[in-house]
């Protein structure tokens, strides 16, 4: 009995140390990143194919929350990189540094049952802060009843954007339902006939009408162009200048072609 | 060293492991009061009690939070938590009420009126419904009960006599308070039901022989007997409403609205929102300092309540330790 | 019966016959009436839920669903199965159990048999039951502020610029371990104080120490009652919602995430999902757009509850002293 009790201590110690070992060995550096829903989808893809094309050297853990939430934990230290869909702000954390690394652009969203073609800026600011209650008072709309207004959380980036480029600096009515995510607000405007909102275009061109502004159509062609006024950064933001892992990450989003073609298939580089 | 493991302990060695053990629960328990006081203290600091006040919308607010850098100046912490305790005590307030009548209604027909096969099917259908997870309520709300209402039972016309002030969808005061009903209703029944058998029979069977009717026998001998168990499954269930955050955070609307009684029915369309919602909301913000002491401050809020609930039914039975049937 | 019994019995007595509701007033007819109708419902609620989540989970669940995993993408045709969450339910499960029982089989273990100093079993009995009222979230707030100190950074992993990042399934399993405390705890002390004096004492008469006879002769006896805490802990492990979202973090996928070289350790460290995460996330209130995979997932979570259920009715029935009543395993199996 003593005999094999002996045995089962070893045995497990060395099954402890042959499972810690290998641990210690491989040591690749992981890169955390929160931040915007909007461009998370361009993220996880870009970070899929790093991964690929360095293997065994980095591994990414990436969270959303939303732009505001991506640089409150990248000034306190919580993740390694922000995710940021918005202009810097002199309210942000000092000690920030902010990576452009691709453009996107706003549209304003309608259901397709409600196939509103353009909106004027008097018109968006009228609707979206709350003086328009009611969509018989919309040129261009078919539908009836009053109008919901679906909106991002505070934390979004995307409503910064919104609130600067298409809505003159105005904020948006306490009214609007706040969503978290720009997938959220995709699938409430999908579902209301009568629902109005903002998204990015990744999600702004699938199953949603996307509404002009001021005559010209929100397109990825109008966006290039410079013709279609809502237009902006995607940013990666560290705490100080960018070391390590999270450098040659930013540099190969910059200066890669794998990178470019990535970013071109839905949204639009930056050169 | 194996060697020495091997040999029986002594009692006392026995007693300070089994000890260390117990206390390490103690430990853990006092831990989390003191973190969570600790990380709480510097929004009260800053608001004092005008935190519990009313004044503007709470999620606005938390919003501005993020905002502020690492080290935020006192004006950030400004919130006014009125709207959400209001939001609480609402929905556990009205799902208490009605859930405490069903409880007791059918907690009186399981141990008395049913056939004993009802009965062998309502004790696990009760133990069931206890035990189903709050996300598969919260789904079946948002996913069939709130589109229902917002669709079938909210009229445009309501909703555009309050289209100034707020949004109406569906979800909001009147699905969350009938889920939460269907969830804490359970566990009053089981509770209620368990203390009802340990009446003696013949306190009973001594009203029934003076020529009352066994539900009046019950009524008025049973239930005057038990009202200290009464007590004590209402403050659980109570506790229960209150600490409710996934279905809430799934079908209230998400507003920090306070639905005001004035508004006629719409008032049970309106959107709220509750502290522990607004906590699981607000959890990938929690970097953020102020955030991060708000929501901290909720947990205390909702930590006070929960031992309030079980200090008060503990007040409340004292008196009615006369009574030895059913006391817990 | 003989022929000398049955004329030395009177002829069997008449069973009490329900006194005819037709002698009852009006109000006590209604309310008796209500009552009727409280405990149906409850059966037709039940009944009703049961029913629609089949019907719905059953038309989405299929064996490729069960055994795929989550995927990324846009459509919910697209993203896969459900194989990453079930495991996760299950990893969590066993942490939090593994953590539970012998915390809690000890302190009721020290609580009846031993109680010394008096103020430390007082507050034993009062953290157990703090710990049994207070709401998930509170729990998933501090467990979370906690793991996030660089102390615990090796419960789970600390990204590159320092930020312990404090979600893994170690720290959830810790986290909801202390869910599944007070039903083992509980459970054990009944089944101990209901053990009648006299096993104690013949053990002691035989001159066993207090040690041999727990071991050998209490426990032993008291394993249903383990058995049917433990059962009612998996319970609440299981429906919990709040401490797995806060804990597993809400990634964008929410397959396993290894965290280290090693297949064990990593996952333990790493992140992923369970049942009721991934349910919150595909449902209309978390990231997602993708009910049907909303209720086929629970579907099944709903057949874990049924089946544990069960179960814990089967344990405690081979039980003989000392069972829980119907209200405490209510009471503390369902807090979920």
């Amino acid at each position: 009995m003593k005999r094999i009790r002996r045995l089962t201590a070893a045995l497990t110690f060395s099954g402890v140390l042959g499972i810690a070992l290998p641990a210690l060995a491989v040591a690749a550096s992981v890169i955390t990143i929160s931040g915007a829903t909007a461009s998370a989808p361009l993220v996880t893809l870009l970070a899929q194919k790093y991964v690929k094309v360095k293997p065994h050297q980095v591994k990414f853990k990436i969270a959303q929350g939303g732009a505001n939430v991506g640089i409150a934990d990248v000034a306190a230290g919580r993740v390694t990189m922000a995710d940021v869909s918005r202009d810097p702000l002199p309210s942000d954390p000092s000690g920030l540094e902010f990576y452009p690394i691709a453009k996107y652009f706003v549209c304003v969203v309608t259901n397709t049952a409600n196939p509103l073609a353009n909106l004027t800026q008097a018109q968006a600011q009228a609707i979206f802060t709350g003086k328009v209650r009611d969509w018989s008072q919309v040129p261009g709309a078919s539908a009836h009843g009053t109008i919901d207004l679906i909106s991002r959380t505070s934390s979004a980036g995307v409503l910064t954007t919104f609130q600067q480029l298409l809505l003159g600096n105005k904020t948006v009515s306490s009214i609007a339902s706040q969503e978290p995510s720009e997938g959220l607000l995709q699938q409430k405007v999908k579902s209301d006939p009568n629902a109005i909102g903002f998204l990015s275009d990744y999600f702004a061109l699938k199953g949603v009408n996307p509404v002009g502004y001021n005559g010209v159509g929100c397109s990825v062609a109008n966006a290039v162009s410079g013709q279609y006024p809502g237009v902006a950064h995607f940013y990666e933001v560290t705490r100080g200048p960018a070391t390590g892992a999270s450098k040659a990450f930013i540099s190969w989003i910059k200066h890669s072609a794998a990178a470019r073609k990535i970013i071109a298939s839905s949204w639009i580089p930056l050169n | 060293m194996l060697e020495r493991l091997r040999h029986p302990w002594s009692d006392r060695r026995a007693e300070l492991v089994l000890g260390a053990a117990a206390a390490s629960v103690c430990l853990v328990i006092g831990l989390m009061i003191a973190f969570v006081a600790v990380r709480a203290w510097p929004t009260f600091a800053h608001n004092g009690l005008s935190w519990l006040g009313p004044g503007g919308n709470t999620e606005h607010q938390i919003g501005k939070m993020l905002y502020t850098g690492p080290h935020p100046p006192a004006s950030a912490y400004h919130l006014s938590a009125w709207p959400l305790i209001y939001g609480t005590l609402l929905t556990s307030g009205l799902a208490l009420v009605f859930g405490m009548t069903f409880a007791l209604l059918a907690a009186i027909f399981l141990v008395e009126f049913a056939p004993l096969t009802v009965r062998r099917v309502l004790v696990p259908v009760v133990r069931l419904l206890a035990g189903v997870p709050s996300v598969i309520y919260g789904l079946v709300g948002i996913l069939v009960l709130a589109p229902f209402v917002g669709n079938h039972v909210i009229s445009p016309a309501q909703k555009r006599s309050v289209e100034y002030v707020v949004q109406l969808d569906g979800t909001g005061l009147i699905v969350a308070v009938v889920i939460l009903t269907l969830m804490i209703t359970p566990i009053m029944v089981a509770l209620i039901a368990d203390a009802l058998s340990t009446v003696p029979t013949a306190w009973r069977e001594g009203a029934v022989a003076l020529g009352v009717n066994p539900l009046r026998a019950t009524l008025a001998v049973s239930l005057r007997a038990i009202r200290p168990a009464i007590v004590a499954a209402g403050a659980f269930a109570c506790a229960r409403a209150v600490g409710e955050a996934v279905m809430i955070a799934m079908v209230s609307g998400g507003n920090a609205f306070t639905p005001k009684p004035w508004d006629g029915v719409v008032f049970l369309f309106e959107p709220l929102l509750t502290l522990a919602a607004s906590i699981l909301n607000n959890a990938d913000a929690l970097s953020a300092p102020a955030v991060g002491s708000t929501m901290n401050a909720f947990a205390l809020l909702l930590l006070f309540s929960a031992f309030v609930l079980s200090l008060g039914s503990y007040l409340v039975k004292l008196p009615l330790r006369r009574y030895h049937a059913g006391l817990r | 019966m003989s022929a000398s019994t049955t004329q030395a019995l009177p002829a069997r007595a008449p069973r009490p016959r329900r006194s005819s509701l037709r002698s009852w007033r009006w109000s006590d007819r209604l309310v008796y009436l209500l009552a009727w109708l409280s405990g149906l419902s409850l059966c037709l609620v039940a009944a009703a839920l049961i029913l629609y989540l089949g019907v719905r989970g059953i038309e989405y669940v299929s064996p490729s669903l069960l055994f795929s995993r989550p995927t990324a993408g846009v459509d919910q045709s697209q993203i896969g199965g459900i194989l990453d969450p079930l495991l996760g339910t299950l990893l969590v499960v066993a942490i939090g159990i593994l953590l539970a029982t012998p915390t809690g089989v000890c302190s009721a273990v020290w609580i009846v048999e031993y109680g010394r100093p008096r103020w430390l079993a007082r507050a034993v009995e009062s953290s157990i039951e703090i710990v049994a009222g207070t709401p998930d979230i509170v729990i998933a707030l501090f467990a979370l502020t906690l793991f996030q100190l660089g102390a615990f950074g090796f419960l789970s992993f600390t990204a590159q610029g320092g930020g312990v990042y404090g979600r893994s399934f170690l720290t959830a399993g810790v986290a909801v371990s202390l869910l599944a405390i007070p039903p083992v705890f509980l459970a054990t002390r009944d089944g101990l104080q209901a053990l009648p004096g006299h096993q104690r004492e013949g053990a002691f008469a035989l001159g066993k120490t207090r040690v041999a006879s727990i071991r050998r002769v209490l426990l032993p006896g008291v394993r249903p009652n383990i058995g049917t805490g433990v059962t009612l802990g998996m319970g609440r492990i299981i429906g919990d919602t709040a401490i797995v979202f806060l804990l597993l973090g809400v990634g964008a996928s929410q397959r396993f995430d290894f965290q280290g070289g090693t297949p064990g350790l990593g996952a333990l460290r790493g992140t992923g999902s369970t049942l009721t995460s991934y349910i919150y996330t595909t449902s209309p209130a978390g990231e997602g757009n993708a009910p049907q995979k909303a209720y086929a997932a629970a579907f099944v979570l709903l057949l874990m509850v049924l089946a544990l259920n069960a179960c814990a009715g089967f344990v405690s029935a081979r039980g003989a002293g000392g069972r829980m009543s119907f209200g405490d395993r209510v009471r503390f199996g369902a807090w979920a």
